[in-house]
C-alpha cells in the first residue's frame, strides 16, 4: 500500500469516525428525547401486562371491551393485552417467559398447580376474593388463593353439540333424552341422506368435546368416592372401566361424523354447520360459539344440547377449584416483587369482578364470572339459542360430577389419552390396545409419580 | 499475494525485533501467530455466544437427561438412566424415530434428484437464466412454518384448493383428507418437505456444473462421447463434491423437521406423524417432562451423528475415487 493511499485511507477512516460520532451523539440524543416522549405520554401510571389465551370471537371482545374500559377509569395503571394466539402452544409461551424473567402482571393461568408449586403465582388477595362467590375459588395447601375465574364456573356445561334447529323442525326431529334416542337421531339424519355429525381433532384437544359426554356417566359413578382418576391411581378403577364408551365413541365416529374429523379445527365446525355440511357440530365454547354463529349467519337457528346417558342423566364434570385442571386469571409473583405492578394488577382484578366489567363481559356474549353482586347484572338474553344454556343449567336431570386430578402430570397422560383415542378411532389401533396404552401411560406417568 | 512477499516485507514492520530482521522465516511465523491471534479476536464473540447458547446448553441437557425436572420448578430429582429406559421401550418415540429416518433419507434423495434435474435443465438455457433460476429459488425464501400454513390452507379437506379443484372437475373420489389419512400423512409432509429444500439445493448443483472445465467436456465430445457419457464420466463425478454437501444439509434438514409437522399435523392424527424432534419438543415443553425430551433429544443427536457420519463416509470416499 503506498504512503498516498495510506493517508487517502487514513484521512477517509477519520471521516468516517467522525460521522458516526456526530450519527451516535444524535441517535443518543433521539433516544433519550423520545424516553422523556414516553415517560410524559403516561405520568404516575403502572403498565401492567394481561396475558391470556384467546378463544372464540365472543371471549376476545369480552376481553378487550373490559381492559379498554378499565384503561378509561382507572388512574392508577394502564393494562396491555398480550394475546397467545391460536396455534401458540400456551406451556412454551409460558415457560418462555418464565425463562425470560417476563412475567406478565395477570395471566390467564392454565397447568396453574405445576406454577404454584414452583413458586411463580402471587397470592390473589382477600379483597380481590371477597367479591367472588365462595364456591368459585379455593385456597391451595399453603392456605393462599392462587386463582379466580375468568368467566362464569358453569362446570363443562358449555361442552355441548349444537345443531340446526331449522332442519330439526322440517324434519320432526327432537332434542334426545337418552342415549339410545341419541343414536336414533343420528340414524334418522343419516337415513335423510345428510351428515350428522361434525366433530374436529386437528389440534387434538376438541377431541374431547364427543368424548367427554360419552365418558361421563362412568366419571360421574366415582364422582363420591374422589373422583374416577383418582381411583384408578389408587387401583381401585382402571381405563378397562371405560371401554363402553370407548366402543360408543368408535361407533360414533365410525358411522355418523363427517369425514376429514381428524384434520378439521375447532373453528371450522361452526362453518362446517352453517355451511349445512352437517346438521349438528360439537362444541366446547357453549354461548359463545351460539354468539358467533349469530354473527356469521344471522338468519341461522341454532340450538344446543348434552348427549344424554342411558337414564336420561346430563352429567356435567363441576369445574375443578383446586386440581391440576384449575383454570383462571392469577397475579405472577415477579409482580409481587415489583410492588407497583402487585397494585396495578390487583386493582385490575378488583374491576374485573365488578358489575361494570360483568356487564361489559355479558354484552360480548360470554357469561360473567360468578362475582356475589350476581343478581345486579344485566344478562345478555338476545344471543338466538341461548335460552337451551339456561335451561339446560335448571334441567332436573343435570347432575354435577367432580373428578379431580391432583397429580401435576395428569396433563401429561391427558395429552397423551386424546392422541391414542384419535388413534382409535381412526383405526390404526383397537380398543383393546388403546386400553393397554393409556394404562401402561397412567401408571408410568401418574402412579409411578 | 505470493508468500515471498509476506516474508520480505515482515522485517520492516516489526521494528525493534532484531531476531525477526535476521531471521526472515521466524519473523514471519510471529507475524502468523499475531495474525492467527487477531483472527481469534474476531471471532472470539461469536464463539463466546455459541459456546454459552448453544455447546454449554446441550452440554446441560445430558445433566437434565438423568432428572425428572419439569422444566418450570427448581427443584428436581436424579432418575438414573430411567427416562432412557422409558424412551427406548416407548412404541411411540420409534415410530417418531422411522419418520424423520424416512423424511430425512426421503427428502435428501428426492431433493437431490429433482434439484439436480433442474440444475441441468438451467445449466442448458441460455436465454431468461436469471429469471428461471429466481422461480426455482422462491420457495426456498419463504420460512418453513408461513410455506406449512399455505399448505394447510390447500389441502384442507372440506374447503382447501386442492380439494375442492378435485370435486369441481367431477373427480370427488380424489378427494382426500392430506393432512388427516394416516395412511398418507407421511408421505404428503415428505411431498411438502421437498419444496422448501429445493432451491439452495438447485443453485449449489448449478453453481458445481458451471464450474466443470469446459476443456473435460469438449475433449470427451472430441473423443465421441454420447450427452449420456459425458454426464456419466465427466460431469457426475466432478460434482461429487456438491452431492455430499447437499445431501449432509438436506439430510440435516430431514432429521429435524419440526415446524412442518407443528402447523400441519400436531403430530397426527393420533401419533403417526411425530417425528423425533416434534416429540422432543411435546414431552419435554408441551408435558411438562424436561428431563424425559432432553434424554429423547441425546438420543436424536446420537441418531444424527451416527447416520450423517456414516453418509459421509460413504460419499467421501466416492469423492476420492471420483
Amino acid at each position: 500500500m503506498s504512503d498516498a493511499t495510506m493517508r487517502i485511507t487514513g484521512t477517509r477512516r477519520r471521516t468516517v469516525a467522525a460521522v458516526m460520532t456526530v450519527l451516535g451523539a444524535v441517535g443518543l440524543t433521539a433516544c433519550a428525547s423520545g424516553g422523556e416522549e414516553e415517560g410524559a405520554a403516561a405520568p404516575d401510571k403502572t403498565e401492567i401486562r394481561f396475558t391470556y389465551a384467546t378463544g372464540d370471537e365472543s371471549w376476545n371482545g369480552a376481553v378487550k371491551s373490559v381492559v379498554e374500559a378499565y384503561n378509561a377509569q382507572s388512574e392508577i395503571a394502564t393494562v396491555q393485552l398480550d394475546p397467545l394466539t391460536g396455534g401458540t402452544d400456551y406451556a412454551t409461551a409460558v415457560k418462555t417467559m418464565d425463562a425470560t424473567g417476563n412475567w406478565p402482571a395477570v395471566i390467564d393461568m392454565r397447568d396453574t398447580r405445576t406454577y404454584i408449586e414452583a413458586g411463580k403465582l402471587a397470592p390473589i388477595p382477600e379483597e380481590v376474593t371477597a367479591l367472588l362467590d365462595d364456591a368459585v375459588y379455593s385456597p391451595a395447601s399453603d392456605g393462599n388463593v392462587y386463582v379466580a375465574p375468568s368467566t362464569a364456573l358453569n362446570g363443562e356445561i358449555g361442552l355441548n353439540i349444537i345443531y340446526d334447529k331449522a332442519y330439526f323442525a322440517e324434519n320432526d326431529l327432537e332434542v334426545p333424552a337418552t342415549y339410545d334416542e341419541f343414536i336414533e337421531l343420528l340414524e334418522e339424519i343419516k337415513a335423510n341422506g345428510d351428515v350428522p355429525l361434525a366433530t374436529a381433532a386437528g389440534e387434538i384437544w376438541p377431541s374431547d368435546q364427543l368424548w367427554k359426554p360419552l365418558a361421563s356417566p362412568v366419571f360421574a359413578e366415582w364422582s363420591d368416592k374422589g373422583g374416577f382418576w383418582a381411583a384408578v391411581e389408587e387401583g381401585k378403577a382402571s381405563v378397562e372401566d371405560l371401554r363402553e364408551p370407548l366402543d360408543r365413541l368408535k361407533y360414533i365416529t365410525d358411522n355418523f361424523v363427517l369425514e376429514g374429523w381428524q384434520s378439521t379445527q375447532d373453528a371450522q365446525t361452526t362453518t362446517l354447520l352453517v355451511n349445512h355440511q352437517a346438521v349438528m357440530a360439537t362444541s366446547s365454547a357453549g354461548i359463545g360459539r351460539l354468539n358467533d354463529i349469530h354473527k356469521v349467519a344471522p338468519d341461522f337457528e341454532a340450538g344446543l344440547f348434552i348427549v344424554p346417558d342411558d337414564e336420561g342423566h346430563i352429567n356435567v364434570l363441576k369445574n375443578s377449584v383446586n386440581g391440576d385442571t384449575l383454570s383462571g386469571l392469577s397475579i405472577s409473583a415477579q409482580a409481587k416483587e415489583n410492588g407497583a405492578e402487585y397494585d396495578a394488577a390487583v386493582d385490575f382484578l378488583t374491576y374485573f369482578y365488578s358489575v361494570e366489567a360483568a356487564d361489559i363481559i355479558e354484552q360480548a356474549g360470554v357469561i360473567a364470572p360468578n362475582i356475589k353482586l350476581a343478581d345486579e347484572i344485566t344478562r345478555n338474553t338476545a344471543i338466538p339459542g341461548a335460552e337451551d344454556y339456561f335451561a339446560l343449567l335448571e334441567s332436573p336431570e343435570l347432575v354435577w360430577y367432580q373428578n379431580e386430578t391432583l397429580s401435576p402430570n395428569f396433563s401429561a397422560f391427558n395429552t397423551f389419552f386424546r392422541q391414542t383415542r384419535i388413534e382409535m378411532q381412526d383405526g390404526q389401533t383397537s380398543i383393546d390396545e388403546a386400553i393397554a396404552k393409556s394404562q401402561a401411560e397412567f401408571d408410568n406417568t401418574i402412579t409411578a409419580g | 499475494m505470493s508468500e515471498t512477499h509476506t516474508v520480505e516485507k515482515a522485517p520492516v514492520r516489526i521494528s525493534g525485533t532484531p531476531t525477526a530482521q535476521s531471521d526472515p522465516v521466524r519473523g514471519g511465523s510471529q507475524r502468523f501467530r499475531r495474525q492467527r491471534a487477531a483472527m481469534f479476536g474476531f471471532i472470539a464473540p461469536a464463539l463466546l455466544v455459541y459456546l454459552v447458547m448453544v455447546i454449554a446448553p446441550s452440554l446441560q441437557s445430558i445433566q437434565i437427561s438423568l432428572t425428572d425436572w419439569d422444566g418450570v420448578n427448581d427443584a428436581y430429582n436424579y432418575v438414573g438412566l430411567s427416562n432412557y429406559e422409558d424412551i427406548l421401550g416407548s412404541e411411540r418415540f420409534w415410530n417418531a424415530v422411522k419418520n424423520t429416518l424416512l423424511l430425512g433419507l426421503g427428502s435428501a434423495v428426492i431433493v437431490n434428484v429433482i434439484s439436480l434435474a433442474v440444475a441441468l435443465l438451467l445449466d442448458r438455457l441460455h436465454h431468461w437464466q436469471g429469471f428461471f433460476r429466481t422461480i426455482v429459488y422462491l420457495p426456498a425464501l419463504v420460512s418453513g412454518f408461513i410455506a406449512a400454513t399455505i399448505w394447510k390452507y390447500i389441502l384442507n379437506f372440506n374447503f382447501g384448493a386442492v380439494n375442492t379443484s378435485l370435486r369441481d372437475l367431477g373427480v370427488p373420489t380424489w378427494a382426500h383428507d392430506w393432512l388427516g389419512d394416516s395412511d398418507i400423512v407421511v408421505s404428503v409432509l415428505l411431498f411438502l418437505l421437498c419444496f422448501t429444500l429445493g432451491g439452495n439445493t438447485t443453485l449449489i448443483y448449478l453453481a458445481n456444473l458451471q464450474s466443470v472445465p469446459q476443456e473435460l467436456v469438449e475433449a470427451a465430445r472430441i473423443d465421441g462421447a454420447s450427452g449420456r457419457q459425458v454426464f456419466r464420466f465427466v460431469t457426475w463425478p466432478m460434482l461429487a463434491g456438491a452431492v455430499t454437501v447437499n445431501l449432509t444439509l438436506a439430510m440435516i434438514a430431514g432429521w429435524t423437521i419440526f415446524d412442518q409437522i407443528m402447523v400441519l399435523t400436531s403430530g397426527g392424527p393420533g401419533f403417526i406423524s411425530e417425528t423425533m424432534a416434534f416429540f422432543i419438543y411435546k414431552v419435554g415443553f408441551g408435558e411438562y417432562r424436561a428431563g424425559y425430551g432432553s434424554a429423547a433429544a441425546v438420543v436424536l443427536f446420537i441418531v444424527v451423528l451416527v447416520s450423517t457420519v456414516v453418509a459421509n463416509r460413504y460419499m467421501r470416499s466416492r469423492e476420492i475415487q471420483a
